[in-house]
């Protein structure tokens, strides 16, 4: 074990060390600079976009410019090229705002695959069976955007029941941004339950193809194990129904989800540009996409590297992971 | 069985703890309603993207401008009519001085002194009643800096120092501006009334081929415009300190400070010195004519009491920062601004929303709302359903949407055009171009209302010129080119043009070329389309091609590489074409990038920029215009409309003897600008009905 964690982060230092080189070039390979330095503003003479180049490091060589960069990441001196604000700090201050939108997406996901999953596996091509891969497959299908959208106007304005003339009402409530706007002082439960109603529609758009996906996945590790040897054996043993299948099946089909809980947490960083953009979040996927548009090198970049060691992290908690719950497997 | 029970347990309990929060939730006419007071006296209005530097010597995006328009003051601002009109200064006075050294053959500076005076005395010429007063000035050096070529091996300029000895000179100090003072001095004092060679007056020897830079430096003749600004007593900042001439000066000062990187360095690079005579005075002394620079003082004003260096280098080192490279935009003040404007910074919170409130000691009153929130949207669709919600109290409708919102009685209904316009540029170094009659003819081709129409929902107008269509510059009686692909074929006949298997040919070579656009951009590419269409309708043999945005700029527009472009600028309300138009402007990476030269168009670029009176401004700019119009150097298609809408409960609130407020119709400026009055607007409990 203590030799395989020293071969490993060997390794993965190794990866990240490549990483940090990649994206840098791929960055400054894409067209454009920063919005600050604009070549079409008919005002601003050559002399004027040196010196913002200058001021940027952009008039120096590529290796130069990557060694200041990433002696400044890890000293924490690196500043955002929009407002000059420290970009660690604006990191943290956004994840503190798409935190709970991941932890509460994730745990929608989560608690509802299982059993939806489960329940298909068990009751192969029944009517329930069919109707949830048919709902799946949909919200597979359907762009994010779209749904959100939809559940937006239907629950902000109603909607009229399709084929009916009926009417549903809208529930005429603030459903953007992360709590009702302009409410003054409040008491802490009526701010908290503010806060959690405004995380719902956000979380369920987000969890919703996470949902169809899983669940899928469930339902498949289930059949696979249902059909194996192992239960005939225990069936025949005479142990009830439930206990072969929550106890036996369950256990040996959610053993691949235990990896995938490590897999979860670069999602803690990236954020999701569409949701956040389309539910007024001020959260870490518009940091970045905003850092995009802006060509702000620092805030791209610094993302960019965290999510990687936050992936390189999460595989390495993946494949502990697994060797704590499946005994069969030794490193 | 325990796991099956909380497998179905589980998500209940999660999904009712979500859903009962609903119960806690405000419904939007709680809202409104309950405590509507507030919400009565509170502005709020929706941005897609957020403020990035709140700072009016350093911010460059739309967001951060209106932030920093409610929280600082500038000195002048534009009045309803667009003539300028008095913020922070309380009056202005612009006049000259000039210089010329005299002619070493001709008979000095104090007797062309007295000439003058002899002449002035007698009276007559308009020219010379204009002159406040004439003297002689005695000697003087001037050191100043030329940048050399590299030295060998070596890649950054080198910098040498050069003496100027300037002999007696003739000062004159004017009235007011007058550009052709020059010329009246040549007519009244003949030829060889000023020196002629400027490289004899550099002392500090120099090689030669340094010798012509040296020389530009010298200056024969100078006009030097003076504004005089006297300041409004008792205006404050947020913080109480009062505002002054030091004020003025700092921020001048901080702009041109290299450290700090101001994107308004252009805008001040003509002034020479600041001066501040008295605190509420100050004497901005430019080096050349140029009259757009008297706009840029409608630029917010910097406290310099919470900004100046020692508070800078108390901030670096309490940050822990290097006080030698810590500059302004370093600063804590840009999230948190101090200014003199109607609006109090309160919060910034990234990306959600900005409150600002009112200044009760606001040198021209308190607002009437108390509160102005700035809040992010980001997405249109969310920022009209917040808007119908009545949590948002402006939005800017798109072309599309005008047409079913104009008829909704709940808001009142803004339109304007926009500054700016859309247009097909020719590279005129390349054949057939050069000929304007080809310009002109497919021009003509086109059919600008079927774009107006069908792209842009009717919501443009023609435009004939490269000026703001409601600013007095632009020439109202030019014509826009009328639709006619005949009367285009026959023009292009008349080019030498013949139609040969439907293709337009000259000397056996086809009219054929590329339309290129950027990436990106739905309605471009939409013209592009029609435009294309048009031209092949007639003969043309033309491909159009779209390029992403930074490519088509860099590797095509700024490399002259580029038969035909549909581009559109953005303008502001000063005349000054210069970049654009002037043929100096024509090498790569330049903005006149189509090439355009005209000496009579040159000559008046030039008057332009230099001329402070707007009666004679005006007369330049519409020959300009004109000459524009004829030499098509564009095809100009389109200036966009804009539309916004308002809550129709909004209305300027006129506060009678009473103390009644009275409800009265908000009204636009001539360009359409409907918040010229917004300190007094106010929100009313239901729609007030008005007067007359």
């Amino acid at each position: 074990m203590g030799a395989y964690i020293i071969r490993t982060t060997l390794f993965k230092l190794a990866t990240l060390f490549i990483i940090s080189i990649v994206s840098f070039l791929i960055i400054h390979l894409a067209p454009g600079e920063p919005s600050q330095i604009d070549p079409l503003n008919p005002r601003f003479t050559k002399e004027d976009l040196a010196r913002y180049r200058a001021a940027f490091d952009l008039d120096k060589p590529l290796p130069v410019q990557y060694w200041r960069f990433y002696k400044k990441f890890f000293t924490g001196e690196l500043t955002s090229l929009k407002d000059n604000q420290p970009v660690f700090g604006k990191i943290w201050r956004r994840f503190l705002i798409s935190l709970p939108l991941f932890i509460v997406g994730t745990i929608i996901t989560w608690c509802l695959s299982f059993p939806l999953g489960i329940a298909g596996a068990l009751r192969r091509y029944s009517v329930f069976d069919r109707s949830t891969t048919f709902m799946s497959y949909l919200m597979i299908s359907m762009p994010s955007f779209f749904l959100a959208y939809i559940l937006i106007i239907a629950v902000v304005q109603g909607f009229t029941l399709p084929l009916t003339d009926y009417r549903v009402p809208g529930l005429e409530v603030s459903v953007l941004g992360i709590e009702t706007f302009g409410r003054g002082d409040v008491s802490p439960l009526f701010r908290i339950n503010d806060r959690v109603w405004h995380l719902v529609l956000p979380s369920l758009v987000g969890a919703i193809g996470g949902i169809a996906v899983l669940s899928r996945y469930v339902r498949g590790q289930m059949i696979e194990v249902v059909d194996s040897d192992f239960i005939r054996t225990a069936h025949s043993k005479g142990l009830d129904e439930d206990t072969v299948n929550y106890v036996h099946v369950l256990r040996n089909a959610a053993l691949p989800f235990v990896t995938m809980f490590g897999l979860i947490l670069p999602g803690l960083i990236g954020g999701s540009v569409i949701i956040e953009n389309i539910f007024a979040w001020p959260g870490m996927g518009r940091l970045g996409f905003e850092a995009v548009l802006a060509r702000d090198y620092p805030v791209i970049l610094s993302l960019n590297f965290i999510s990687a060691i936050l992936v390189v992290i999460g595989t390495f908690i993946s494949d502990v992971l697994l060797v704590v719950v499946d005994p069969r497997i030794r490193l | 069985m325990l796991i099956k029970r909380i497998l179905l347990l589980l998500p209940i309990l999660i999904a009712a703890a979500l859903f009962q929060s609903y119960f806690w939730v405000p419904t939007f006419s709680d809202q409104t309603k309950g405590g509507s007071d507030e919400r009565l006296r509170q502005f709020i209005t929706g941005s897609i993207g957020d403020a990035q530097i709140l700072n009016p010597i350093l911010h460059a995006d739309t967001a951060s401008g209106a932030i920093v328009d409610q929280v600082f003051d500038g000195l002048i601002d534009r009045d309803r009519d667009l003539s300028y009109r008095g913020r922070m200064a309380a009056s202005w006075k612009i006049y000259e001085e000039a210089f010329f050294v005299p002619h070493p053959e001709g008979p000095g500076a104090e007797a062309l002194v007295e000439r003058i005076e002899r002449a002035r005395a007698q009276g007559g010429a308009k020219w010379l009643e204009n002159v406040e007063k004439i003297e002689a000035i005695a000697p003087s050096e001037q050191k100043t800096a030329i940048r050399t070529p590299p030295p060998k091996g070596g890649k950054k300029p080198g910098k040498k120092e050069i003496l100027i000895a300037y002999p007696e000179r003739v000062k004159i100090t004017l009235k007011s501006v007058d550009q052709d003072l020059f010329k009246h001095l040549e007519k009244f004092l003949g030829e060889k009334w000023v020196a002629k060679d400027s490289a004899s007056l550099i002392k500090t020897k120099l090689p030669e081929p340094l010798l012509p830079f040296a020389a530009r430096r010298v200056k024969l003749t100078e006009h030097n415009p003076i504004i005089i600004f006297k300041l409004r007593r008792g205006v404050r900042f947020h913080d109480g300190h009062e505002f002054d001439s030091g004020d003025v000066r700092f921020t001048y000062e901080a702009i041109m400070n290299r450290k700090n990187l101001s994107p308004r360095v252009p805008d001040y690079e003509p002034v020479k010195h600041v001066e501040t005579p008295d605190r509420f005075t100050v004497k901005i002394t430019y080096k050349r004519l140029y009259s757009p620079a008297f706009g840029s003082w409608g630029m917010g004003m910097l406290p310099e009491h919470l900004l100046n260096a020692k508070k800078l280098a108390e901030e670096a080192k309490q940050k822990g920062k290097d006080p030698k490279t810590f500059s302004l935009r370093d600063s804590a003040f840009n999230r948190k601004p101090v200014g003199t404007g109607p609006f109090v910074f309160k919060e910034w919170r990234s990306d959600e929303l900005i409150r600002l409130a009112r200044f009760e000691d606001y040198w021209e009153g308190p607002p009437e709302y108390h509160e102005y929130v700035y809040r992010i949207l980001p997405d249109p669709l969310t920022q009209e359903i917040t808007f119908y919600a009545g949590t948002v109290d402006r939005y800017g409708a798109g072309a599309h949407q005008v047409e079913r919102l104009k008829k909704d009685p709940r808001f009142q209904v803004f339109s304007g055009l926009g500054f700016g316009f859309t247009y097909v540029g020719y590279n005129m170094r390349r054949w057939p171009f050069q000929d304007a009659r080809v310009r002109k003819a497919l021009g003509m081709a086109v059919n600008t209302k079927q774009i107006h129409r069908y792209v842009l929902n009717g919501e443009a107008e023609d435009i004939t010129g490269p000026f703001v269509k409601q600013s007095p510059h632009y020439n109202k009686k030019i014509k826009p080119l009328a639709y006619n692909p005949k009367g285009a074929v026959r023009l292009l006949h008349e080019a030498g043009f013949r139609k040969k298997d439907g293709i337009l040919m000259k000397d056996g070579k086809p009219l054929a070329f590329n339309l290129m656009t950027n990436h990106g951009n739905e309605i471009r590419r939409a013209v592009g389309t029609v435009v294309q269409d048009a031209w092949k309708k007639i003969g043309v043999k033309i491909s159009f091609t779209q390029v992403e945005w930074a490519v088509f700029i860099r590797k095509y527009v700024n490399q002259l590489n580029f038969d035909a472009v549909v581009l559109g600028w953005s303008m502001g309300l000063d005349p000054d074409l210069y970049q654009i138009w002037h043929s100096s402007q024509t090498n790569k990476g330049q903005l006149n990038f189509v090439g355009y030269k005209n000496p009579r168009a040159d000559d008046l670029i030039i008057k332009i920029r230099q001329e402070y009176d707007l009666a004679k401004q005006v007369r330049y700019a519409h020959a300009l215009h004109s000459i524009i119009a004829a030499d098509q150097p564009y095809t100009f298609l389109y200036v966009g409309k804009w539309t916004a809408l308002l809550d129709r409960k909004i209305a300027i609130a006129r506060r009678l003897k009473s103390g009644k407020l009275q409800p009265e119709k908000i009204r636009p400026t001539i360009t359409g600008s409907y918040s010229f009055d917004f300190n007094e607007w106010l929100k009313f409990p239901a729609v007030p009905r008005f007067e007359n």
